[in-house]
């Protein structure tokens, strides 16, 4: 099995345009970020009830009835503009709209504000959120994106000599970038399951980054006379079949979140799937070759050489 | 310590090593098969609070058990023991229903039987008995009703700021200093011009004794007076404390055993309520007003006035009307008296103080007693109002605007004390900023949901990796099934530990990224074994190169699960958490437990070039 993985490797890429390979996916990697950035700027993002604040109610009827029925309901009781939106399921609706005045008062239910409906009327859960703790969320969400990255930021260049710590962190940022592009672009909702997803995502990117990381500092330090475009030919070639294999599993992992694990994680396993995607792609492509764009070489890890050599 | 132990005879763990996987993994199952089994809805009727509200009511099992059925109730077990009598049934939905047919069969229907809804575990008894629960889950998977309140401060701050502004006003007064002029500041604090250098000194004197949480400073002819940033701490915790107090005595009136009432950040009190479907009741519960009044103790029961009933449910006979009410409660704080005795110290505003100072001069030796009355909605929206009497204590002397109370019992009586007089005043108004409510079949489906998605995962990894590496596979194989009972076994442990839907997701990821160790070790075996080297040396090698790599690659995941646990809220962190022990245990099986597995099988395999 793996002799097959090797030499699909080995056909699609060899010696001569394994480099070119590296070059032309990079290009296409800064394409996709600027296309991405883009529409972040120009679409922006469909925020959630967590960081926007207002309610959204998820019922249940047991009679096939259409959104023109139940609006005109809610809308007359509660005062103001409502959203029905169908969900997945049949006869299942999601209704979202400002939050009240005074949270602390129990407003009309939906219930009883739908009771001339015929059929039953079932609330399966609702979510009330002030603008205030919205705000709150989002402002902790955009904390927890950047002491992560600070974070990751330190070790990298502890651990790592500085041109290849950019180069994986470059790797990191464009798959985030690309994550949220694709949330801008397809305006699906952005909430917090979302953001702990682009979080995680953090953290697997890096996982590719590093090994191939890993492998050019073993290599470098094996041969200090190759060139650095072979160096790295060979190691990610070396990481290949485990790159493969580990993405392989955690694509089939989400997938199977994605489609048995309904709605409320839905752009939960969306985000991981094109994170980890887009993970494995630039940790191949830009997150190799930035250092040697930066001319990192072989005697930069002779000089700065650690005492725990793997 | 290990590697020194591996080079000295290749491939070799001691008994002790296995003994220590094996005992870990033994007490990780026991600890996760609990949640295997589940938990079931219940109602538990304590027998003692029954005797008090229904003396003569009988509770027979098969009765209640009969009276349910008729009514439609899908009774799984009813259990009684010497104190409570534990009535569990098949569906969540179906407890409102199963209370009001016991209530309605207790022999007094307008009195509510005293049921708290609770959750029994399914497992059998002796699992329970060695003291292994089930898993506890997140509202998102068990439903319930989820309230974020927010204390709000600044009425506190502006009110103590006011009050002190006031006392020093009088003070200039009766000191007859004149020409001063106060200029507020913001909340915090205050300035006083005063022209005079001499009366200035003497007012910086007063205030220096008088005040020493608050910080005072000369610019000019301006003296500055600002709270200090110490007591501005205390004064929050203290009312956020305060409020989390009163917030527990409410709910525990709800019944709900499981429910949880946490401060969060600093400011905001948490509510967690399991089971309850209905928001409005708890709403109307959580929003109670609270006040206090001190009343005249009268000496006989004849005498004209009302009777209130103390903490042990006896009978105090009062005075009608209150000699003052909480309104005028400034302050109010325990400590620990020049005797060593704990004291409450209250402080009254001005008005209080007069009203107070002319009461107890006419009553020394009396006993006064200090009420605490509830307003509140029930169920139907009717305010209905409940007094107690929390304190009797008798009149030593004089009393001004400043007094204290002792003989109030222990330090720990005198802190609640403390609490509850305060919040006759200085409650801080508490606003609902969050409420949230997953009914119980959405909870239900999402479990199922989570479970089914990680079944699939799981399932399609096992096949893969068993296909892929063949027997090495299935070593990687058993090493995730260990995984996966290691991770549940520790969310069931670790106290506090909470597992929510984004906690499943994280799962499922733990999954797909736990093989990622094996992976990486088995790669470098094969460049090994491809080298030429024999398949025990392969192994050794394998082993010790890939771990510091495998260390590198979860380290990054490992901080942000670590960041994304303490900055984010409840289901969030439940990500973090599977997330970051499923980083902990993959590493623990992955290294550990699969190599053990592997010098088993092959750790004295002389063959060279051979294929895995």
């Amino acid at each position: 099995m793996t002799q097959v993985l090797d030499r699909l490797f080995t056909r699609l890429l060899n010696k001569h345009n394994a480099s070119q390979w590296r070059y032309g996916s990079s290009v296409i990697s800064i394409l996709l970020v600027c296309i991405s950035l883009f529409f972040i700027a120009t679409k922006g993002f469909n925020w959630g009830l967590d960081f926007t604040g207002g309610v959204v109610s998820e019922i249940q009827l047991s009679q096939p009835i259409s959104s023109s029925e139940i609006s005109p309901l809610l809308e007359a009781g509660l005062g103001q503009k409502v959203s029905v939106v169908a969900s997945d399921e049949p006869g299942r609706w999601v209704i979202r709209y400002a939050v009240p005045e005074d949270m602390n008062a129990s407003a009309a239910s939906i219930e009883t504000l739908l009771a001339p409906l015929s059929g039953e009327v079932q609330v399966l859960n609702t979510s009330i959120v002030g603008p205030q703790v919205g705000q709150e969320l989002a402002e902790q969400g955009g904390l927890a994106l950047l002491v992560s990255m600070m974070c990751i930021m330190v070790y990298l260049s502890i651990r790592f000599e500085w041109r290849l710590a950019l180069g994986s962190l470059v790797a990191l940022v464009h798959d985030v970038v690309f994550v949220l592009g694709f949330f801008a672009l397809s305006q699906m909702e952005f909430n917090l399951t979302v953001l702990a997803a682009v979080l995680a995502i953090l953290g697997y990117s890096l996982n590719d980054s590093i090994i191939i990381a890993d492998r050019i500092r073993e290599l470098l330090r094996l041969q200090p006379d190759s060139a650095l475009a072979d160096v790295n030919n060979q190691a990610i070639k070396a990481t290949f079949t485990r790159t493969m294999i580990t993405s392989g599993t955690t694509l089939m992992t989400v997938s199977a979140l994605w489609l048995l694990g309904g709605a409320p994680l839905a752009g939960f396993a969306i985000a991981m799937f094109i994170g980890i995607l887009a993970g494995t792609w630039s940790s191949i492509s830009v997150g190799t070759s930035l250092p040697e764009v930066l001319g990192l070489r072989a005697e930069h890890y002779q000089e700065v050489a650690l005492p725990d050599s793997p | 310590m290990k590697q020194r132990a591996t080079k000295r005879t290749l491939n070799q763990y001691s008994y002790w090593q296995y003994t220590v996987l094996i005992v870990t993994l033994f007490i990780m199952l026991l600890s996760a098969l609990p949640s295997w089994f589940g938990e079931s809805p219940a109602m538990q009727i304590n027998h003692n609070k029954v005797e008090q509200t229904h003396p003569y009511l009988v509770l027979d099992p098969l009765a209640m058990q009969r009276q349910l059925v008729e009514q439609g109730v899908h009774v799984k077990q009813i259990k009684q023991d010497n104190e409570n009598t534990w009535v569990v049934l098949e569906d969540a939905s179906q407890l409102p229903l199963a209370r009001q047919v016991l209530t309605e069969s207790a022999a007094l229907p307008d009195q509510d039987l005293p049921i708290t809804l609770a959750s029994v575990a399914n497992a059998p008894q002796w699992l329970s008995a060695l003291g292994f629960k089930p898993i506890a889950l997140g509202l998102d998977l068990r439903g319930g009703v989820q309230f974020l309140l927010d204390v709000d401060m600044a009425p506190v701050y502006q009110g103590q700021t006011d009050q002190v502004r006031k006392e020093i006003n009088t003070w200039l007064r009766e000191h007859k200093i004149r020409g001063a002029q106060f200029s507020a500041m913001s909340a915090d604090g205050f300035s006083i011009y005063l022209a005079d250098s001499g009366q200035r000194s003497e007012l910086t004197q007063h205030l220096k004794r008088q005040y020493p949480n608050w910080q005072v400073s000369l610019t000019g002819e301006r003296l500055k007076v600002e709270r200090q940033a110490a007591e501005h701490l205390a004064l929050r915790n203290l009312t956020v404390q305060q409020n989390l107090q009163i917030m527990r005595s409410r709910i525990e009136e709800l019944g709900i055993t499981e429910a949880s009432v946490q401060r969060q950040g600093e400011h905001r009190i948490r509510i967690e309520l399991p089971g309850v479907q209905d928001p409005a009741q708890a709403k109307n519960v959580i929003g109670a007003t609270a006040s206090l009044a001190f009343y005249q103790v009268l000496a006989d029961q004849a005498l004209a006035g009302k009777t209130l009933l103390d903490e042990q449910g006896r009978p105090v006979r009062v005075a009608q009307a209150p000699v003052l009410t909480g309104e005028h409660i400034v302050d109010a704080r325990a400590s620990l008296g020049e005797m060593g005795m704990p004291e409450v110290n209250i402080t009254l505003d001005q008005q209080g103080g007069r009203m107070m100072a002319e009461f107890s001069r006419q009553n020394i030796g009396k006993p006064m007693a200090t009420a605490y009355s509830e307003y509140s909605r029930n169920a139907k929206g009717e305010v209905t109002q409940s007094h107690k009497i929390i304190s009797v204590a008798t009149i030593q002397s004089g009393l001004g605007a400043k007094f204290r109370i002792t003989g109030t019992g222990s330090m720990q009586d005198a802190q609640s004390l403390a609490l509850l007089l305060r919040a006759g005043s200085l409650t801080a108004p508490v606003t609902i900023v969050e409420e949230r409510t997953i009914g119980p079949t959405l909870g239900a489906e999402n479990i199922s949901n989570g479970f089914a998605a990680l079944t699939l995962g799981l399932g399609m990894t096992l096949v893969f990796m068993a296909l892929w590496y063949r027997r090495l596979g299935w070593i990687a194989n058993v090493a995730l099934l260990a995984n996966m009972v290691m991770l549940f076994g520790l969310l069931a442990l670790i106290p506090g530990a909470v597992l929510t839907l984004p906690g499943i997701a994280g799962l499922v990821l733990t999954v797909g990224m736990a093989v990622d160790t094996n992976v990486l070790i088995f790669e470098r075996i094969r460049d090994k074994l491809k080298q030429g080297n024999s398949m025990a040396r392969a192994i050794d090698s394998g082993f010790s190169s890939a771990t510091s790599t495998i260390f590198d690659a979860n380290f990054t995941t490992m901080i942000t699960a670590i960041v994304l646990y303490s900055i984010g809220n409840g289901p969030i962190q439940g990500f973090a958490l599977t997330l970051g022990l499923g980083l902990l245990t993959s590493m623990f099986t992955g290294i550990f437990a699969s190599r053990a597995m592997i010098n088993w099988f092959w750790g004295n395999d002389a063959r060279r070039s051979v294929r895995i």
